[in-house]
């Protein structure tokens, strides 16, 4: 994959983060905090994603109108669905990683160490090398 | 996306009986890794990356000297999973168990508990750093993403070591 088909990706993920997020804090009085916190830091990233791939002159993927990321009903569920979308963010950071050089490899392994602590925010388990499955 | 057993599983994993990996080794891992991961050219081999790696395997066998050293003086804190994923990660690396014979003594924990993992929050958190300096000066694909998620997993484990306090 290109530098632009994986921050395409990463957009992608981004959207269904900032969609996610208030999902589980409307479901979950207990996760709100957590919720809002995160849906801010992604809602900037994918604005400043948005923006990078414009001034390359190409046009950002849009977001969807719903995800399917299963029942948010219980902490459980909703800590899962967050964690499955922070791991999918450290996977296409790190895919990114390989094939930009200069800030864009500094943004990206930026963005995949404050994923892979996302993902311990919402009580993943720690990884010898969070981004590979 | 990459996959672990393409990424690690093809080369970087090598622990000769001397120690370290040689360079010459280290050319051929790399190459190996850039047929897996579909590189084509492969890149030249890159003395650069041949130094960086071997630094990153000496830091982390001292990060596993000073965990390790931590665990054995403060039994009563479970660092189990951080002694497992350093282990791991310089397996990956190429790297001895045991620090080079060179090697700076690494300073004994401090012998209240708290201090210790507030120690081990900040060494681990240099070590995420460097290893992003590291990713970021790498040439080859291969070692930039194992650094940089090197990298990350450290930050994990500085984490994981703060919420132990």
């Amino acid at each position: 994959m290109t530098a632009t088909d994986l921050l395409q990706a990463w957009l992608a993920l981004e959207h269904e983060a900032v969609w996610l997020y208030p999902v589980i804090g409307a479901r979950r009085a207990d996760l709100v905090d957590r919720a809002t916190t995160s849906f801010e830091a992604h809602r900037d990233t994918r604005d400043a994603l948005q923006a990078r791939l414009r001034s390359a002159g190409v046009e950002p993927v849009p977001g969807k109108l719903s995800y399917n990321v299963g029942t948010v009903t219980t902490s459980g569920e909703a800590m899962a669905a967050a964690q499955t979308v922070e791991a999918d963010i450290s996977a296409v950071c790190l895919a990114l990683t390989g094939v930009v050089e200069g800030d864009a490899r500094r943004y990206a392994i930026r963005h995949l160490t404050r994923a892979a602590l996302a993902e311990i925010t919402w009580g993943a388990t720690p990884r010898a090398f969070p981004g590979l499955p | 996306m990459i996959s672990r057993r393409v990424l690690l599983g093809t080369g970087v994993v090598v622990v000769g009986a001397g120690g370290l990996i040689t360079a010459a080794q280290l050319t051929h891992r790399l190459d190996d890794i850039a047929d897996a991961v579909g590189l084509d050219p492969k890149p030249l081999p890159d003395p650069d990356d041949t130094r960086i790696l071997r630094r990153a395997a000496a830091d982390t066998a001292r990060l596993l000297a000073t965990v390790e050293a931590t665990a054995a003086l403060h039994a009563s804190v479970d660092l189990t999973a951080v002694v497992s994923i350093i282990h791991e990660q310089l397996a990956a690396v190429g790297g001895a168990t045991a620090p080079p014979a060179d090697a700076p003594p690494a300073d004994a924990p401090p012998a209240d508990a708290e201090a210790a993992l507030r120690a081990l929050e900040d060494i681990l958190g240099a070590s995420a750093a460097d290893r992003s300096i590291d990713a970021q000066r790498a040439g080859s694909p291969a070692l930039v993403r194992v650094l940089a998620s090197m990298s990350a997993g450290h930050a994990q484990s500085a984490r994981l070591a703060r919420r132990l306090r």
